[in-house]
C-alpha cells in the first residue's frame, strides 16, 4: 500500500513536472516575441540516436545564424522564431516531422537532414505540403526536388575535384571504400566511370567490382554497414593492395566507422606518405573524434574549412565562439568546438534564404523559391556562394590535407564550380572535364 | 641565403626553411638538400617539423636581440607553460633562448604564434631525406621499412646505395630487404638477363611487394621480350600461392583477435547474464561508461578538460603530463574503468534489478529503459560526438611475422583476453568469494540458508561483471570509437555469445567467440563481403541452437522447466 | 475468467468501431480534424496491430518475441514492391525501372520483382512471405524446444540478421534508403486526404478485425491450452498436448498479423527500410506491450498509442531530453506498474476498497504482481 502511495504521488509529481516544465516554457518566450512579429523556422536534425553525432552541430549553427539575424531585425522585419524538432535517427520519425512542421507549425521554410534517406523520407512530404527544404551535407546527386534547395556539394564539387588532385600528384591505383548505403555507392560508380574516362585501367580500382547479370558494371568498391567495428581485413587488403607503390584509398565512409577504420590503419603502419586516404565524409568536426595526430596529412575536400584565411571566415568564427559563450539553450556543447563545411552551408543557406524573402518581399513558398532560382549570391565563410536554378549553388571547392591540430591545412582551390547533381554517364566519352568553370582549374591542375 | 646554405649546419638550413613559408619550392629545394648528410639532428628537426613543433615568430616593434621588427624567425617552445599560458622561446637555428634587446629571455604564448606547418610535397622530400639517412639507422627495422619502400619507388638512381649497403649489412632480415629492393630497381633495367635473374629473385623470396612490379613487367614485355614475361608470369604465381597461405594464417590471427574483442565485451555478461540471469541491455553503455572512464583518465593526465553538463559549465585540471608518463594514462584507466562501470552496475542493482530476480524477461525491460536514459545522460556530459582516445605508442605499431601484419593493439587485446579469462576463473573457482556467488546463483534459497547474504552477493557479483563490462570499455576506446552509442554496437553479438556458449558456463563462452571470430574472418576472407560473413555466421548461430539448445555447455538442472 | 465478451467491452469495441470508422474520418473530411492527425494516428492504430501481435506470444503464450518488427517491416516491403513498381514513369528518372534500380545502373527489372505488379500477387505475399519464414523459424525452434530467454535471443538475432540483409545494397530492395516517395495504390493517388482517410478507415477495420479475432481465440479452448503453456509447458506436454504445434501456429499468427499492421503502415507513413528491423524496434513495441499491459488484449492497444504520443510531443517539446522520459517512464512501469496501463483501473478500484476498511488489519496481501515487486 505505501507502495502504491509511492508510485502515485510518484506519477503525478511527474506529471506536475512535466507540466510545469512546458509553462515554463510557454511563459519564457524569446525576446521577439515580446516585441514584434514572428515567422517559424524549422529545425528538422537528429538529436539523438545514430546520427546525433553530425546533425547536432548543424542544430547549434543554425540557432546561432537565427539570433544573429534576430540582433539585426530580423527577416522583413519580422522575427525568425525556431521550431527544433528531434529526428532521432529514426526515418518514418522524420517523415512525421516534416509533416508536423509543415501542417501544425506552419513554419516557413525548414533547415535540416544529413542522410540521405532521411531526405528521401521528407522529400514527398515537402512536394506534397509546398514546403521549402533547405539540405545542407554532401549527397549522392541524382536528385532535384522543386522543394529543396541543396546547398551541400554534389559529386562535382568534392569526388571529382578530388580525385583530379591526386591523379595530378601521380597516384594510379585507387581502393574505394565506403559504407553501404546510397551516397558512397553512387559515387563511386560515379569515379569509376570518371578514372576510366582518365585512363585508370580497371585493375587498379579496388575494393571489387561487381556486375549484373548482363556485364554491367553495378557496383564498384568495398561497403561496410553502418557500426562496421572490426577493419583488420580490409586493411589487411589495402596493405597488399598498396604493396606496390602509387595507391591511394578513396574513403565515404560513414562519419562513426572512420574511427575503427583509421585506428587499424594506423597499426599497420599505414600512413598518409604510404598510401593516402582522401576522405569525403571527415570534416573538423568528425576530427573531434578521430586520433588526429595519426592522421596528419591524410586529404579532405570539401567547400570550406575553418582554416580559410578571409575576413568573413573570422569574423563568422569568433561570432559563433562568442556566441557559444552566452548561449543557454539546453544541450550545446560549449567546448573545443569547429566549424566545418555541413555547418557552414547550414548558415549560408539561411543567409540565402533571408536575401530570397527579401527580394520577394513575402513568405510565400513560391515566391522565394522564384527568387532563389534567378540566382542569389551571398558571401559566406567559404567564399561567395550563389543559388542556381537546379537547386544547386555554385561554390569554391578547396583540397585540404589533415594538421595535427584537427584542422585542414588548404592545397588547392578550384573556383565557382557549378553544383551539377546529375552525373552518371557523363564520362563515358574519353577526356572530359566536369563543368565550365572547373574545367579552368583543373586545366591549372594538370599543366 | 640560397649561397648562406653551403656553410649551414643542418640545424640552420631546417630553421631557415621553415620560415620561408611564402616559397614552397625554395623550401623543398633545401630539405632535399639535406639528403645524405649523415648529421643524426637531421630526422629528429624534420619529424619534429612534420609533427608541428616549430613555430614562426615574428619580431615586435622594437624588435628581438639580432632580429629586426617585423623579421621572422624559427622558435621551438619549452614545456613549462606559466599561468598566461607563455612559454620559453628559443631559436631553432642556434638552440639558444630568444631575447629581447634588453637581454631578458622571451616568453610567448603558442597560439598567438604560426604554426610552421608542412605541405604533401615538403613531407615527399622530406621522406626521401630520411629514407636516405634510415639506410644507415641504427634500428634495423627502421631500415628494413626504408629499404622496402625504396624498393618500390623503383628508381634506379638508388641503385648504388642499396648494393653498398647490402655489402655491410648483417642483420638478415634487412638483407633479404636489400636483396629483394634491389632486384625490384632491376626490373626496370635494359638488360633482359639481368631482368630474368631480378625475376627470378623475387620469385624465389616470394616478394609480396613486387606482384603489381611483376605483372605491370609482364604485361609491358608480353610481346618485345617473350623470355622475360615468362619468367615474370612465374615468379607470380608463385608469390600467388604464397599469398594464400599467408592469407590464410592471416585470418586465422584476425579471428582470434576478433574472438578476444568478443569475450572481452561478452565476458562482463557471462557473469550478470549467464550466472545471476539478468538480462541487461545496458551492458553495452556499462562499456561505453568504461570507454569515457578512459577518455577522462587521458585528459587528466593531459591537459584537462571542459565540461558543460545541463548547461553547468566546469573545468577538471590536468597533470600536464608528456612523454613515457602520458602514454602510462592507459595502465591507470583500466582498474578506474573498472572501478566506474562497477559503481554503475551497484547503483543499476540496487535501484533496478534487485525488485526483478524473478523476471528475468521484466528485467530486459526494466534495463532497456536504463540504457536509453544512460545513452542521452553521457550525450548530455560529454557532447552526442565522438571523443578523441589517443593510443599510447606501445599500442599502435605493429609486427610482420612471415608477411603477416600483427598489430600490437591485436596482440594486445589477445592477451588481455586470456588474462581476464584466467582471472575471472580464478576468481570464481578458487577464491571463497567464487564460492559464495556460484552457490547463490545455484540455489539461492538453499545459499541463504546456509547463511550466506545473499543480497550482497547478488550485489557484488553485478558489481563484479559490470566492472568487466567496464574493461572491455577501456580496451575497445583504443580499437574503435567513442560515443554515447558504443556499447550499442556491441549488445547483440556479446549476447550471442553467450548464449551459443551456454548460459552459466565461461569455458563455453570461450569456445563460442573463438567460433564465432575465426568463422566471421574467415567467412569475409572467401566472400570478399564484412556483411555477407556476419549474416551467415548469424544464420549458423540460429542452426546450430536447433541442434544444442542449450548453447555448447549445458549446466545440468533437475529441474524440468529449466 | 468469464469466456464471452462482457457487455461493457462489447459496448466500448462498438463506441471506438463507430468513432474510427465513422465519426472521425468524417470530422477530418469536414476539416473539423487536420489530415496530419488522421495520419498520426493511422500510424499508431498500425504500431497498435503489432503490439498485439506482441501481446499474443507473450502475454498469451509465454513466448517473448525480439524479433516481431521483422515481420511487420516484411509485411511493408511486401506492399511496398507493389508500390514502387506503381510509381512508374512518375518517378524522378521517368523510368518504369524504381528509381533505385536506375541508380544502381540496371537495366531491367530482376525476375523476382515481375510478379509484383500485380497487387493480388502483393496482397498474398504478405501474407505468405512472413508466415512462411515464421513457419519455417518456428519449425525448428519449437522442434528443440527452445524457450525463454534463448527464444528471445535467437528472435533478436534472426531480425538483426535480416536487418543486415535489407541494409546491403546487392540484395535489390533499395539498401538504407528502402522505398520511398510511393505515388499510386490501386489507381488512386495516395498524396490525397482522401486516400489518407481511407487508409486510417481500413487500419482501423484491421485493427478491430485483430483485436476480436485474437479475443474469441484466447477465449476457445484453444487459448486454453495457448495459456497453459504458458504457465507450465511441462504439464501441458504431460497432459498428452503436443505444445510445439499450439506454439508454432500462434508464432504464425503473430507473424501474418504484424505482417497485415506493417503492410498498412508503409503507405501511411510513406517510406520503409531496414532500420525499422533494427533489434530495437522490436524492443520498442515489446514495452509499448509492457506500458499498456501484457495478458489483455486491449492493453497492447493501449500501450502503442500512449507511448507513441508521448514520443512524438516529447520529441518537439524536449528533443534533448525525450529519451531520458522515455527510458524512465519504462523502468518505473516495470518496476511499479508491472500490469500496465491496464491494471490501472483494477489497482485503484482495490486501493479504495481498502480505504473503506482501513480499520481492520488486512490479513493477505492479494497476489498481484506488485507484491512480486517488493519481493527479492
Amino acid at each position: 500500500m505505501k507502495l502504491h502511495r509511492y508510485l502515485s504521488s510518484l506519477l503525478l509529481g511527474g506529471a506536475l513536472a512535466l507540466c510545469q516544465g512546458s509553462v515554463a516554457r510557454a511563459q519564457a518566450p524569446t525576446p521577439a516575441a515580446k516585441t514584434t512579429d514572428t515567422v517559424k523556422v524549422g529545425v528538422l536534425h537528429s538529436l539523438s540516436g545514430t546520427m546525433a553525432i553530425s546533425e547536432t552541430s548543424l542544430r547549434d549553427i543554425l540557432l546561432f545564424a537565427f539570433d544573429e539575424i534576430n540582433a539585426k531585425g530580423g527577416v522583413l522585419g519580422k522575427q525568425i522564431e525556431p521550431v527544433v524538432v528531434d529526428g532521432a535517427s529514426n526515418w518514418p520519425l522524420f517523415a512525421e516531422k516534416a509533416k508536423q512542421l509543415l501542417d501544425q507549425d506552419k513554419v516557413a521554410v525548414t533547415f535540416g537532414c544529413w542522410t540521405s534517406v532521411s531526405r528521401k523520407s521528407v522529400l514527398p512530404v515537402f512536394e506534397e505540403k509546398k514546403g521549402l527544404l533547405f539540405y545542407p551535407v554532401q549527397y549522392e546527386g541524382e536528385e532535384m526536388s522543386p522543394n529543396i534547395f541543396y546547398t551541400a556539394e554534389a559529386v562535382n564539387q568534392q569526388a571529382t575535384p578530388a580525385v583530379d588532385y591526386m591523379l595530378s600528384k601521380g597516384y594510379k591505383k585507387f581502393y574505394l571504400l565506403g559504407s553501404d548505403y546510397v551516397y558512397p555507392q553512387t559515387t563511386n560508380l560515379i569515379l569509376l566511370e570518371y578514372l576510366r574516362s582518365k585512363g585508370v585501367p580497371l585493375e587498379n580500382i579496388g575494393g571489387g567490382l561487381r556486375k549484373d547479370e548482363a556485364g554491367n558494371i553495378i557496383s564498384a568498391g568495398k561497403y561496410t554497414p553502418f557500426g562496421h567495428t572490426d577493419y583488420q581485413q580490409i586493411v589487411a587488403e589495402i596493405k597488399q593492395f598498396t604493396s606496390g607503390g602509387k595507391a591511394c584509398v578513396i574513403n565515404t565512409l560513414n562519419g562513426d566507422t572512420n574511427v575503427p577504420f583509421f585506428k587499424e590503419y594506423a597499426a599497420a603502419g599505414l600512413t598518409a606518405e604510404t598510401c593516402p586516404v582522401v576522405s569525403f565524409s571527415i570534416a573538423e568536426d568528425e576530427f573531434r573524434g578521430l586520433p588526429a595526430k595519426q592522421l596528419v596529412g591524410q586529404l579532405g575536400c570539401w567547400t570550406y574549412f575553418q582554416s580559410i584565411k578571409s575576413p568573413e571566415n573570422k569574423k563568422f568564427i569568433e561570432d559563433f565562439q562568442k556566441w557559444l559563450k552566452a548561449t543557454n539553450t539546453q544541450g550545446i556543447v560549449k567546448q573545443g568546438r569547429v566549424v566545418d563545411s555541413p555547418m557552414v552551408l547550414s548558415y549560408d543557406g539561411v543567409y540565402l534564404w533571408k536575401k530570397a524573402v527579401e527580394q520577394a518581399k513575402s513568405f510565400d513558398v513560391d515566391k522565394v523559391v522564384a527568387e532563389l532560382e534567378k540566382g542569389i549570391s551571398f558571401t559566406g565563410p567559404g567564399g561567395v556562394v550563389t543559388t542556381q536554378k537546379n537547386h544547386h549553388l555554385t561554390k569554391s571547392v578547396y583540397i585540404g590535407e589533415t594538421k595535427a591540430d584537427g584542422q585542414f591545412k588548404i592545397l588547392q582551390e578550384f573556383k565557382n564550380v557549378v553544383g551539377e547533381p546529375f552525373l552518371k554517364g557523363k564520362f563515358k566519352a574519353a577526356v572530359t572535364t566536369p563543368v565550365t568553370n572547373a574545367a579552368n582549374a583543373l586545366a591549372v591542375a594538370h599543366p | 641565403m640560397a649561397t648562406a646554405a653551403h656553410a649551414e649546419s643542418p640545424r640552420e638550413t631546417v630553421a631557415h626553411a621553415v620560415v620561408l613559408t611564402d616559397n614552397a619550392d625554395e623550401q623543398r629545394r633545401l630539405v632535399s638538400g639535406l639528403a645524405g648528410n649523415s648529421d643524426p639532428d637531421i630526422p629528429r628537426l624534420l619529424n619534429l617539423w612534420k609533427e608541428s613543433g616549430f613555430f614562426i615568430a615574428t619580431a615586435p616593434a622594437g624588435g628581438w636581440q639580432g632580429l629586426a621588427e617585423g623579421a621572422k624567425v624559427a622558435v621551438t617552445l619549452g614545456d613549462d607553460k606559466d599561468a598566461d599560458d607563455k612559454q620559453a622561446a628559443s631559436v631553432l637555428a642556434t638552440g639558444a633562448p630568444l631575447r629581447d634587446p634588453a637581454g631578458q629571455p622571451v616568453r610567448l604564448v603558442a597560439t598567438d604564434l604560426d604554426n610552421a606547418d608542412t605541405d604533401f610535397d615538403l613531407r615527399l622530400a622530406m621522406k626521401t631525406v630520411l629514407d636516405l639517412a634510415a639506410v644507415t639507422a641504427a634500428d634495423p627495422v627502421q631500415r628494413r621499412q626504408v629499404v622496402e619502400q625504396i624498393g618500390l619507388a623503383q628508381d634506379p638512381a638508388k641503385l648504388p646505395v642499396l648494393r653498398e649497403r647490402v655489402k655491410v649489412e648483417t642483420d638478415a632480415h634487412v638483407q633479404q630487404a636489400l636483396r629483394v629492393a634491389i632486384a625490384l630497381l632491376e626490373l626496370r633495367s635494359e638488360d633482359a638477363a639481368t631482368q630474368i635473374a631480378a625475376t627470378n629473385t623475387l620469385g624465389a623470396v616470394r616478394a609480396l611487394s613486387a606482384r603489381d612490379a611483376l605483372t605491370t613487367l609482364a604485361r609491358e614485355t608480353e610481346t618485345t621480350r617473350p623470355q622475360v614475361a615468362r619468367a615474370a608470369q612465374a615468379a607470380g604465381k608463385a608469390i600467388e600461392t604464397h599469398l594464400q597461405v599467408v592469407n590464410f594464417f592471416g585470418t586465422l590471427f584476425r579471428g582470434l583477435s576478433l574472438a578476444s574483442v568478443l569475450l572481452v565485451v561478452a565476458i562482463g555478461l557471462a557473469i550478470t547474464f549467464g550466472l545471476m540471469g539478468i538480462i541487461n541491455m545496458a551492458h553495452g553503455e556499462l562499456i561505453a561508461i568504461g570507454a569515457y572512464t578512459t577518455y577522462l583518465v587521458q585528459n587528466l593526465f593531459g591537459n584537462g578538460m571542459a565540461l558543460s553538463p545541463f548547461g553547468w559549465s566546469f573545468r577538471l585540471p590536468g597533470l600536464n603530463a608528456g612523454g613515457w608518463f602520458y602514454e602510462s594514462y592507459f595502465l591507470f584507466a583500466l582498474p578506474l574503468s573498472f572501478l566506474s562501470a562497477a559503481l554503475a552496475g551497484v547503483l543499476l542493482e540496487r535501484c533496478v534489478i534487485r525488485f526483478l530476480y524473478r523476471r528475468p524477461l521484466e528485467s530486459l525491460l526494466a534495463t532497456w529503459g536504463v540504457s536509453l536514459v544512460l545513452q542521452q545522460l553521457l550525450r548530455s556530459v560529454f557532447g552526442a560526438n565522438n571523443v578523441q582516445v589517443y593510443s599510447p605508442s606501445w599500442l599502435s605499431g605493429h609486427w610482420t611475422v612471415f608477411d603477416v601484419l600483427l598489430g600490437w593493439n591485436r596482440v594486445f587485446v589477445i592477451a588481455f583476453a586470456v588474462a581476464i579469462i584466467a582471472g575471472t576463473w580464478a576468481l570464481l573457482t578458487k577464491t571463497p568469494f567464487g564460492l559464495l556467488i556460484r552457490a547463490v546463483t545455484q540455489n539461492r534459497a538453499m545459499a541463504a540458508c546456509m547463511g550466506v547474504r545473499t543480497e550482497r552477493v547478488n550485489v557484488l557479483t553485478f558489481a563484479f561483471g559490470s566492472g568487466l563490462a567496464g574493461l572491455a570499455g577501456a580496451f575497445l576506446a583504443q580499437i574503435g570509437n567513442v560515443g554515447p552509442s558504443l556499447g550499442q554496437n556491441y549488445i547483440v553479438d556479446s549476447f550471442m555469445t553467450v548464449v551459443v556458449g551456454g548460459v552459466g558456463n565461461l569455458f563455453g563462452t570461450v569456445i563460442s567467440a573463438l567460433g564465432i571470430g575465426v568463422t566471421d574472418q574467415g567467412l569475409q576472407q572467401i566472400l570478399g563481403n564484412p556483411v555477407l560473413g556476419k549474416i551467415l555466421v548469424l544464420c549458423a548461430i540460429i542452426l546450430f541452437l536447433q541442434w544444442k539448445p542449450a548453447g555448447l555447455f549445458v549446466t545440468r538442472s533437475r529441474n524440468l522447466e529449466g | 475468467m468469464r469466456r464471452n465478451f462482457s457487455r461493457s467491452e462489447l459496448i466500448a469495441v462498438g463506441v471506438i468501431a463507430l468513432l474510427g470508422l465513422i465519426v472521425l474520418p468524417a470530422l477530418n473530411s469536414a476539416g473539423l480534424i487536420s489530415n496530419f492527425a488522421i495520419n498520426l494516428w493511422g500510424k499508431y492504430l498500425c504500431y497498435a496491430v503489432l503490439a498485439i501481435s506482441v501481446d499474443l506470444l507473450w502475454g498469451y503464450t509465454g513466448l517473448l518475441s525480439l524479433g516481431q518488427a521483422l515481420f511487420f517491416s516484411l509485411g511493408g516491403y511486401m506492399l511496398g514492391m507493389h508500390l514502387m513498381l506503381m510509381i512508374g514513369k512518375l518517378g524522378q528518372y521517368k523510368s518504369d525501372l524504381p528509381d533505385f534500380m536506375v541508380f544502381l545502373g540496371y537495366t531491367s527489372l530482376p525476375t523476382f520483382w515481375q510478379p509484383f505488379r500485380s497487387f493480388l500477387f502483393a496482397a498474398l505475399m504478405i501474407l505468405a512471405v512472413p508466415g512462411l519464414l515464421s513457419g519455417v523459424f518456428g519449425y525448428l525452434a519449437f522442434r528443440s524446444r527452445i524457450k525463454g530467454v534463448y527464444f528471445s535471443i535467437l528472435t533478436q538475432a534472426l531480425t538483426y540478421a535480416g536487418s543486415l540483409m535489407f541494409f546491403r545494397n546487392d540484395l535489390l530492395m533499395g539498401g538504407n534508403n528502402g522505398f520511398t516517395d510511393f505515388k499510386l495504390l490501386l489507381g488512386l493517388d495516395l498524396r490525397t486526404p482522401g486516400v489518407q482517410r481511407g487508409l486510417f478507415i481500413a487500419t482501423v477495420a484491421l485493427l478491430l478485425l485483430v483485436y476480436l479475432g485474437c479475443r474469441w481465440l484466447t477465449m476457445t479452448k484453444f487459448g486454453l491450452v495457448q495459456r497453459a503453456v504458458r504457465d507450465s509447458e511441462t504439464r501441458v506436454l504431460f497432459s498428452g498436448y503436443a505444445a510445439a504445434n499450439y506454439k508454432l501456429f500462434i508464432f504464425v499468427l503473430a507473424a501474418i498479423i504484424a505482417s497485415l499492421g506493417g503492410a498498412l503502415y508503409v503507405p501511411q507513413v510513406g517510406i520503409i527500410n531496414p532500420s525499422e528491423m533494427t533489434p530495437d524496434k522490436s524492443l520498442e513495441a515489446v514495452v509499448w506491450c509492457a506500458v499498456g499491459g501484457r495478458g489483455t488484449l486491449f492493453g497492447p492497444v493501449l500501450g502503442a498509442i500512449s507511448v507513441n504520443a508521448l514520443k512524438s510531443w516529447a520529441t518537439r517539446a524536449y528533443p534533448d531530453s525525450w529519451l531520458i522520459i522515455l527510458g524512465g517512464l519504462f523502468i518505473l512501469v516495470v518496476l511499479f506498474l508491472p500490469g500496465g496501463i491496464a491494471s490501472v483501473p483494477g489497482l485503484l478500484a482495490r486501493t479504495m476498497r481498502r480505504r473503506k476498511k482501513s480499520d481492520e488489519p488486512i490479513a493477505a496481501v492479494p497476489a498481484t504482481a506488485v507484491s512480486a515487486a517488493t519481493e527479492a
